[in-house]
């Protein structure tokens, strides 16, 4: 892997707007394809696994097309791998189905789930999905070089994901109640947030995201 | 409902060009490539939480809509925020169009008075987040007076009444435009807001007769808006939108601060 040039590949499995992250890897000028199933894989440095919807529907998406074990090889080869929101979600042990509450397992990179929010806390609820732009505060590691701290990011969902991950890998937010807002351990990355409907500062994410190496 | 408030800024295309709007009678400004050229537009964007596109033609043909994607395709190119995108939705495939061509949210304004059911079909689709209605309004004899089709048609459904109405549909949020004022730039009508009952509970977004910062602060600074949009392309472009945003994080209004 090592001095492989950077070629990023967006997975494209139906669930959500793709096209908004091209344009932002084509404004950046980054080399980049998106892929329906996992053939030719191994040409790519950078993976980025997007996704707005289901964490049940986007889970069985992935494993029908055949990711799941691709997704697993390409990060043991030393790849680079970023989910933005449902695709952040997608990267953690489990979800939660909306109506039964079962859990459904996910990529497992990250240890915890992802649940709706105000689960166990009805006291500051506030309107469901949190939409617009909120406050990141972020831990200033390598990913938001150049990033004033805290900045605001774009966000759209009703779900969160809680951790038992070391703290210091997560960047946090506050709507009604503090959730993981982005998280990051060795190769991986994830926002809840959409870095490619953020201004400048979430250009600069998924830039810094892409020149890793 | 974010606890930030928004500044969104609004474009009207036809027919391969940008128009300004004044009592929603239209001229011609300048196409595509004039906008980014004369208004640094991609720049301008940094400052505005959102923004709006709105195809201003009465029954748009197949062409009209898909010039319009045209359009909106070369803006796309240096815009990073979320954009609305609207103009003759009248059925769900229609709306899965504007989706497929970069909407994050569609606009709908006369099918909220024709079918809700649609309505609901494509809140189904995309989440309820995702619809906008705008209601256009005319004051007549102190009477408040709601259009579709353009400002064309006249409603006879009372604006407490339409309120009513899409407080319960699966919509995401209320944007009252003001026909009288669209375009005068001589600052917007908070007394409409005193129709607003407290028991609405989507964002409530105001629109016309923006001209300067202290328009859309004044604006911002009712608890009963969450955002205030400006389609006014020649007092807020350029710095316009820099200026009027720092202007309103001086006033202490909760906005982002890019």
């Amino acid at each position: 892997m090592i001095n492989k040039k950077t070629k990023i590949c967006v997975i494209d499995y139906g669930f959500g707007n793709i096209a908004s992250i091209e344009n932002a890897l084509n404004y950046l000028k980054f080399d980049h394809s998106s892929l329906k199933t996992p053939n030719g894989l191994g040409n790519f440095s950078h993976l980025i696994l997007p996704g707005v919807g289901s964490f049940e529907a986007g889970i069985s998406k992935l494993k029908k097309l055949g990711w799941e074990l691709k997704i697993k090889d390409f990060i043991k080869n030393g790849g680079y791998l970023f989910g933005i929101c449902l695709g952040m979600q997608l990267l953690f042990k489990y979800g939660t189905n909306e109506k039964t509450d079962q859990l459904i397992e996910g990529l497992g990179f990250f240890d915890g789930k992802c649940k709706k929010f105000f689960q166990n806390n009805q006291t500051n609820k506030l309107p469901l999905p949190h939409v617009g732009f909120n406050e990141v505060n972020h831990n200033n590691t390598k990913i938001w070089d150049g990033i004033k701290n805290p900045s605001y990011f774009y966000f759209i969902h009703s779900y969160k994901v809680s951790s038992s991950e070391d703290s210091h890998n997560y960047a946090k937010t506050t709507y009604g109640e503090e959730f993981i807002s982005f998280i990051e351990k060795s190769k991986i990355f994830g926002s809840q947030f959409h870095p490619e409907k953020s201004h400048s500062v979430g250009l600069n994410l998924i830039q810094n995201f892409c020149n890793l190496q | 409902m974010s606890l930030l408030k928004r500044i969104i800024f609004c474009l009207y295309y036809k027919e391969g060009f940008f128009y300004l709007s004044r009592n929603f009678s239209l001229q011609k400004v300048g196409d595509v490539d004039w906008l980014i050229r004369n208004f640094g537009f991609g720049k301008a964007t940094n400052y505005i939480d959102e923004i709006v596109i709105i195809l201003v033609k009465k029954k748009p043909t197949e062409s009209d809509f898909k010039n319009f994607f045209v359009g909106v395709l070369k803006l796309r190119k240096s815009l990073f925020i979320p954009i609305t995108l609207g103009g003759g939705i009248r059925d769900l495939k229609i709306s899965k169009r504007f989706f497929d061509n970069g909407a994050d949210k569609i606009l709908i304004n006369t099918l909220a008075f024709e079918n809700k059911e649609i309505i609901e079909k494509i809140a189904g689709f995309y989440g309820s987040q995702a619809i906008c209605v705008m209601i256009d309004h005319r004051r007549i004899n102190n009477e408040i007076n709601l259009y579709s089709h353009c400002g064309a048609r006249l409603e006879k459904i009372s604006l407490k009444k339409h309120l009513e109405n899409l407080n319960s549909l699966n919509c995401g949020e209320i944007i009252l435009n003001s026909i009288d004022n669209d375009g005068n730039a001589a600052g917007i009508d908070l007394t409409i807001l005193d129709n607003i009952e407290t028991n609405i509970n989507k964002p409530i977004l105001i629109m016309g007769g923006a001209g300067k910062p202290e328009h859309l602060s004044s604006v911002l600074a009712s608890t009963k808006i969450s955002g205030v949009i400006t389609a006014n392309l020649f007092n807020f472009l350029g710095d316009g939108l820099k200026v009027a945003r720092n202007f309103a994080l001086e006033k202490n209004i909760s906005l982002a601060n890019f």
